[in-house]
């Protein structure tokens, strides 16, 4: 068992939001006397991420994801509960932890705008007191695993938002981080784009070995990446475990897709349950309980005229759903 | 030795920022040259009609508006482009970043913008400074020239103080877009040796805005006029000052990371 990295017990955080009806009365009035209202955005969570782990961090809008990430990054104090990342409270913001960790937000920009981002990276290499020859060495490993060099000398305000990206994230590893806060680091960008950052952020944990903790709204980022996720829901953690024993769990059915001979000849309702399938129109799809799987296939094999069957997970936005609504 | 390091590297991306925009850049160029011009011009139609104020004499008039022009160019050079930096960065979010690198997060946000353009300035301000103490030499002593620079620099420390308390304001109030019109404000009224005004405002000017403390004492003090016990008084006031920014600062990082969502 590798040591553990991230450590988050009873983590706990309370907002005091103002308050007030609509309409310009209750403006006037809220601002002689203002209304706070408690909102409890993450309420008392554990658990632990080992050194090297890739962990998913999922849940819905508001959740609470954002809030735990930077609780753990150390830009938050959390209202209760401690957290442990390397050996430090990460809101003490001490120059060591500061320079073994990194977050990157996809949302927000580190690069200044009218410069090209190496002129940037340059900056970040004075602040982190890099020396020449490991800066040089890290850039070139960064520049290997996401093509850095052509992005590199057009102003930042040029780029696309995937290549933005790219620098971005390049720009947050610098250093070397040991462990890596991803907040969003797909968002927006299309899919070629959203698999390499994911190619890039699996070799890059293979490489170094550094703890990948990432929250994101794409389904196929944690499926590709993470072998383990925590969902978080109304501030509480729901699970935490491996995908494949989520889906075990709280969705004990498999999906059967078979291609016919002749579509739509065949009524499959008598198999299972029939369920629409966006990315893949060539099939047809039944959902059918776990334990089931066997038999149905055999039936199908053997009373119809099939081309092609496979049998797969249900997509795991259905799984977290069914999960949520509980 | 490191800190020298990072300024480097602040300044060079502010070239580089300065530089990416052509049209920009000619344009700063030329504006800037002409507002050298205009100053100097100025300069010329004052000291040519007076010799002296509130009983000053020429020098020590020039070495108070080099003094006045130093500190406003740290007004213009690098506070105020940082204030709009900063106020930028807690709407936009982006401080979460400044927060999170391995360096001093004061250092970090003072010196991240510099207006490049406003080094013309700080020459001539250091020009001015030189001038009038060289007219005005004959009634002052090397250690006069010594307590001057000493306390030209404490007096700009308290300026900036005064800037760090003002911006980390924000951190309660959120949006506090008038941070640096209030110091601006109070800059204003170092303008003139504070013994043109009348006693009451002198010592509101002196002791509650101690803005005088960084124009006219270093004046006073170029001019013999401070006794030891002041001097080492302003000093004083310059290092706690300073460590009370710091203080505010810091409650203010705190209280950013209580409340922000």
């Amino acid at each position: 068992m590798s040591p553990i990295t991230i450590h988050a017990e009873n983590l706990s955080k309370t907002y005091q939001v103002p308050e007030r009806e609509g309409g310009f009365g209750a403006a006037v009035q809220s601002f002689f006397k203002r209304k706070y209202n408690d909102v409890k955005a993450v309420q008392q969570v554990n658990f632990e991420i080992e050194q090297g782990e890739v962990v998913g961090f999922l849940g819905p809008n508001g959740a609470g994801k954002t809030t735990t990430l930077k609780m753990l990054s150390g830009l938050l104090h959390p209202t209760e509960g401690t957290a442990n990342v390397l050996g430090f409270t990460p809101w003490e913001l001490k120059p060591e932890y500061l320079r073994s960790m990194t977050l990157v937000m996809g949302q927000r920009n580190r690069l200044s705008w009218d410069i090209p981002a190496a002129d940037s990276f340059l900056l970040n290499q004075a602040i982190y007191r890099l020396p020449d020859d490991e800066y040089k060495e890290t850039y070139k490993e960064l520049d290997e695993l996401l093509e850095l060099e052509p992005l590199m000398k057009k102003p930042v305000r040029n780029l696309s938002l995937g290549e933005r990206m790219k620098c971005e994230i390049a720009a947050g590893l610098l250093h070397r981080p040991k462990v890596l806060f991803l907040d969003e680091p797909t968002i927006g960008l299309d899919i070629t784009g959203q698999a390499r950052i994911r190619e890039f952020l699996r070799e890059y944990n293979k490489r170094t070995g550094a703890t990948i903790l990432l929250t994101s709204h794409y389904m196929a980022d944690v499926t590709a990446l993470c072998e383990r996720i925590i969902i978080i829901h109304h501030g509480q953690l729901k699970y935490d475990g491996g995908i494949a024993d989520l889906s075990r769990k709280i969705a004990p059915f498999k999906l059967i897709g078979v291609r016919l001979a002749e579509v739509d000849s065949h009524d499959l309702t008598k198999y299972g349950t029939p369920v629409q399938n966006e990315e893949d129109w060539e099939k047809q799809y039944i959902q059918v309980k776990a334990e089931d799987v066997t038999r149905v296939t055999s039936g199908l094999l053997a009373d119809l005229p099939i081309h092609d069957i496979t049998i797969t997970d249900p997509p795991i936005e259905d799984v977290i759903e069914r999960a949520f609504n509980e | 030795m490191h800190t020298l390091k990072l300024l480097s590297a602040f300044f060079k991306v502010n070239v580089q920022m300065a530089l990416a925009y052509r049209a920009d850049t000619v344009v700063n160029i030329l504006l800037n040259l002409m507002w050298l011009g205009w100053e100097l011009l100025s300069l010329n139609i004052i000291f040519s009609n007076t010799t002296s104020l509130g009983g000053w004499g020429i020098g020590e008039l020039i070495a108070l508006l080099g003094v006045f022009r130093l500190v406003n160019t740290m007004m213009i050079a690098l506070i105020w482009p940082n204030t709009e930096k900063f106020n930028q960065s807690i709407r936009d979010g982006s401080m979460d970043y400044t927060i999170l690198q391995p360096a001093n997060s004061m250092f970090l946000v003072t010196f991240s913008r510099m207006t490049i353009w406003r080094i013309w300035d700080l020459v001539l301000a250091i020009v001015l400074i030189v001038v009038g103490i060289n007219i005005s030499g004959d009634t002052t002593t090397s250690l006069n020239i010594l307590t001057f620079i000493l306390l030209t620099v404490s007096g700009a420390i308290i300026i900036y103080s005064l800037w760090i308390v003002l911006i980390s304001l924000t951190f309660w109030f959120t949006k506090f877009d008038n941070n640096v019109t209030i110091l601006q404000a109070l800059l204003d009224a170092g303008r003139y040796p504070a013994t043109v005004y009348p006693v009451w405002l002198r010592i509101i000017v002196t002791f509650v805005i101690p803005i005088a403390v960084a124009t006219t004492v270093p004046l006073q003090a170029l001019r013999g006029d401070l006794d030891a016990v002041r001097i080492l008084m302003f000093i004083a006031i310059g290092i706690a000052s300073f460590l009370v920014a710091s203080r505010v600062w810091k409650a203010g990082l705190k209280r950013y990371s209580g409340a922000s969502s």
